[in-house]
């Protein structure tokens, strides 16, 4: 269907949307003060900020995860990345950058085991990931709690990064945070070409020389960190949905990397930002549930209504082909009917037209009365159904196209004809160029002649 | 689930006294260790075969559905219902895998649409159901046995206080009435709190109460001091009854269906033409798992359950070729893996080597001030023993461990060697190039190697009596002669083609 548009219009209309949807989640953070009552005090600007920061750079690097059928190495990462929290407050104490520093090693080991398995034996990579994921996270759980033996840590509050919490959020880690995504999408934006190129196509990417290993390794590593920025809010068992459920969402949409990109990097703001707002209103809702909740409804969303792809659109598809075709398939019945017993216009019992179409006849008569096709007279022995005159010659239109086709499959070979996928819904004459049309005619004249 | 209950501890009375029992399975040790296993033989049979179809993060996937179920099914029981929330009973165990079941079907429809990829599907809807299971916990469920660290790591470490009590002798229920002699009235205001009255005043209304009525059973009519007579009672927990009935449906189900999952994993095309029906063993299995999955949440938690489920079947993997064998072997990690984790969170790994002179030794090493005494989370003591074996067996493992399989390397390396350092010498021979191409001194320049692996592989060769060195030149014996042409013609059959010597 989308390859049939026009490639300029439909780039055009997804990024008209783009905008759209950045308007309105602009619009919605006044709306919220008024619908709401929504206070925005400065714990919530800074809470929110920092959600939407983390939402741009974990949507961006999401998609990759997405396209690359990589989410559930996402699930592994984040889960990997607790020991190391727990770790590093052992050996620095809870200063923000050890303790993200320390995570991002925990998950790059998880990675690199994970692809150790891999290559070392002959278990899966479900299992791979899975033995990885739950082996560190078990690890980190029983850090955890013999810190929580120690008398004076217990307050450190490390485990909000098992289920995130926004409230433990200080400007500070903002501006950690924003500087550290700054310098991810710097490397997204400077490696572009190359991600891109390993994303859909890595044979070809290694057959043109450029060294798949080692860029497949600088996207890890960039999804990592991610996956790290995103723990104190998210926490690491949510991680994965902050990481891939913009880029799901925004898959639906666009057939464009870079719209893809855009998209998810608005989606990923909007549920962060949201998330975390929300969860800060009432310390009882933890901040990686409620993001993961938002940016769910996201993609439900995405998946009912987006143009083209969405469930919403090919139902309407669905059901604007199946009426089209019940009108065709009742209005070529009722003229075949009516042929066979006298003229195109004689009468065609209502019996026969339902039986024969079960219950898409009752669909396409309806369709034929009100295009002016097909009407019904209940007098005498005139009773049933009538072709009109612009019906009659609807049906002569559609039966000549058949057997033009037909005549197409017959003798393309031999007429030395455009080699086409024969498809009899559609008008031979759009498709051919007159000359082969009136070939074509010249034969079916021959064989109608012949009959 | 009482006669069951009732029914062992006859069984086990016959065996030994009343205060044994008691005493032994009041001791966490044993009671989590027991769990601990059973657990782990349950989910190294199930998992066995879902690692073998490639669906080993289904369980993870299950258990983080059936977090959502009991969740559920908890709220309704509690709050619609009016039950005492309990986590152990058999109808919240029901619905919750049901929801379980229903709701991979959900996933597979969600990824059936098109729109979606399988591990997105799967990496979205998990933590989804997940994070509503996480917010309703901490929002509307305020129990102890269902709260975030529960979710979490579970608490094997109480399941022996968390008891059905039976009683054998002297067992008088009570029932205390408000005419009971025993009954205790108490007065309640009626129409204090709403109207601002307090009790004090005049126009307070007043009923009585009784605060102690209701039915007894032996047990707790014995600790309320109602009985004069000690009940003989075995305090049984409820963890293990629950696990017993797993294993034994767990156990069950393999036994008896072998055959079929064992078709059914290995070739469903052949196990479909031949009539057995794989789409419903398979959803047999999930439903199992998710029955294991809702067992074993009150003492593991949701997450670290799928620890028994992949990594016991994993390692089995690494050591067996036979499915029966694997079978055997993965529960017998598992279950080693629980007796040892036990030991592990209480300090002494293995049971032997004290965790505390570890940290101490880091201490020393590093100058860090952390304490010694390492108490930790049992469950996650558990699974971190597991994956201790599974490193074991991937570093051991005779066929498929790194180990062996830097042995056959290094073999394979020795071998070639030797091989092409005769064949050089076979070509030479008996030629007019014979003495500088095999002279010792140099030989090592015609293959760009070190001198000493020259030296090695010539002594090598030497010492089994292939080469001999006449006058500074090496030359074949007999042996190393038979030897080349033994090899070419192995070489000339392996890529089929004509001897044209």
């Amino acid at each position: 269907m989308a390859a049939a548009e026009a490639p300029a219009s439909a780039d055009r209309r997804v990024w008209i949307i783009i905008g759209l949807i950045v308007v309105s989640s602009l619009l919605a953070l006044p709306l919220s003060q008024q619908v709401f009552g929504l206070r925005l005090t400065y714990t919530v600007r800074v809470v929110a900020l920092g959600g939407a920061v983390l939402g741009v750079i974990s949507g961006v690097l999401g998609c990759f995860a997405v396209l690359r059928q990589e989410s559930l190495l996402g699930d592994a990462l984040s889960h990997a990345a607790l020991p190391g929290v727990a770790i590093a407050f052992l050996l620095a104490g809870r200063d923000l950058s050890w303790l993200l520093i320390g995570a991002g090693i925990a998950s790059w080991l998880g990675l690199r085991m994970v692809a150790a398995i891999l290559h070392t034996t002959r278990i899966k990579q479900d299992a791979a990931l899975g033995i990885v994921l739950v082996s560190w996270f078990a690890a980190g759980i029983a850090l955890l709690a013999y810190i929580q033996s120690i008398p004076d840590a217990s307050q450190a509050g490390l485990d909000h990064f098992i289920f995130g919490q926004a409230a433990a959020i200080v400007e500070r880690d903002v501006s950690l945070v924003s500087g550290v995504g700054l310098a991810v999408l710097l490397a997204v934006a400077l490696f572009w070409k190359e991600f891109k190129l390993v994303t859909f196509d890595a044979e070809f990417a290694g057959a043109n020389g450029f060294r798949t290993g080692l860029i497949n390794t600088i996207l890890s590593t960039l999804i990592v960190i991610t996956i790290v920025l995103g723990l104190q809010l998210a926490g690491v068992i949510l991680m994965v949905g902050m990481l891939i459920a913009p880029g799901i969402a925004a898959r639906q949409w666009t057939h464009k990397l870079e719209q893809m990109v855009v998209l998810a990097a608005v989606f990923g703001a909007f549920a962060g930002a949201a998330g975390a707002v929300i969860s800060a209103l009432d310390s009882d809702i933890p901040t990686g549930p409620m993001i993961i909740v938002v940016a769910f409804a996201l993609v439900l969303l995405s998946i009912t209504l987006a143009p083209g792809r969405g469930l919403l659109w090919s139902r309407l598809r669905q059901r604007a082909n199946r009426s089209r075709f019940a009108a065709r398939n009742t209005l070529l019945n009722l003229y075949r009917y009516a042929l066979r017993h006298g003229a195109a216009n004689s009468p065609v019992p209502d019996d026969f037209i339902r039986g024969v179409g079960d219950r898409s006849a009752e669909l396409g008569l309806r369709q034929l009365r009100a295009k002016g096709q097909a009407m019904f007279s209940k007098t005498g022995s005139e009773a049933g159904w009538r072709l009109t005159d612009s019906g009659i010659q609807q049906a002569r239109q559609i039966v000549h196209n058949e057997k033009l086709w037909a005549m197409y499959r017959l003798h393309a070979h031999r007429l030395d004809l455009p080699l086409l996928q024969e498809d009899r819904q559609a008008a031979i004459a759009s498709v051919l160029p007159a000359a082969a049309i009136a070939l074509l005619e010249r034969k079916l004249r021959e064989v109608e002649d012949n009959a | 689930m009482m006669l069951l209950e009732r029914g062992l501890i006859e069984l086990l009375l016959n065996v030994m006294t009343r205060e044994e029992l008691n005493a032994f399975l009041r001791s966490p040790q044993n009671t989590a260790t027991l769990v601990g296993g059973l657990i782990a033989i349950c989910g190294a049979l199930l998992g066995a075969f879902l690692l073998l179809r490639g669906l080993a993060l289904t369980s993870d996937a299950i258990s983080h559905t059936v977090l959502l179920g009991i969740v559920v099914a908890f709220l309704l029981m509690t709050e619609t219902f009016g039950m005492e929330g309990d986590i152990s009973s058999p109808w919240l165990i029901l619905g919750a895998a049901l929801a379980g079941v229903a709701t991979v079907l959900l996933t597979e429809m969600l990824y059936r649409s098109g729109l979606v990829k399988q591990d997105a599907a799967l990496g979205l809807a998990f933590p989804l159901l997940f994070a509503i299971a996480v917010i309703l916990v901490s929002r509307f469920v305020d129990d102890a046995h269902l709260d975030e660290d529960a979710v979490l790591v579970g608490e094997i470490g109480l399941a022996w206080a968390n008891t059905n009590s039976h009683c054998f002798e002297h067992c008088e229920s009570v029932t205390i009435s408000p005419d009971h002699p025993a009954a205790k009235h108490r007065r309640q205001c009626l129409n204090c709190r709403a109207l601002g009255i307090s009790p004090r005043d005049e126009d307070a209304e007043f009923r009585w109460i009784c605060s102690n009525c209701g039915h007894y059973s032996p047990a707790q009519a014995y600790s309320a001091g109602l009985l004069e007579r000690e009940p003989l009672l075995v305090f049984f927990p409820k963890s293990i009854t629950v696990m017993l009935l797993m294993t034994a449906l767990t156990l069950a189900f393999t036994l008896i269906f072998y055959k079929e999952l064992k078709l059914a994993t290995f070739d469903a095309g052949l196990a479909q033409a031949l009539g057995f029906r794989p789409g419903r063993l398979n959803y047999a299995l999930m439903i199992l798992v998710s029955l294991v999955a809702v067992g074993a949440f009150d003492a593991v938690g949701s997450i670290l359950v799928i620890a028994f489920f992949i990594i016991p079947p994993a390692a089995a993997y690494l050591l067996s070729d036979r499915l029966s064998l694997m079978l055997l072997i993965g529960p017998l990690i598992g279950a080693a893996g629980a007796f040892f984790g036990y030991d592990l969170a209480r300090g002494r790994l293995f049971g032997v080597v004290p965790v505390s002179d570890g940290i101490a030794a880091l201490n020393r090493l590093f100058g860090l001030d952390l304490i010694e005494r390492w108490d930790s989370s049992i469950s996650a003591s558990m699974v971190l023993m597991i994956f201790v074996f599974f490193i074991l067996a991937w570093i051991l493992s005779p066929r498929y461990g790194l180990l062996s399989t830097l042995l056959r390397r290094a073999n394979r390396r020795r071998r070639f060697a030797d091989q092409v350092v005769l064949a050089h010498i076979h070509n030479h021979q008996h030629t007019a190039l014979h003495s500088t191409e095999c002279r010792m001194d140099t030989l090592h320049e015609h293959f760009r190697w070190r001198p000493g692996k020259m030296r090695r592989v010539m002594a090598r060769l030497r010492a089994l009596g292939y080469v001999r060195v006449v006058a500074g030149s090496a030359e074949l014996t007999e042996r190393g002669d038979r030897q080349v042409h033994a090899f070419r013609r192995n070489m000339l059959e392996a890529y089929n083609m004509p001897d044209l010597d």
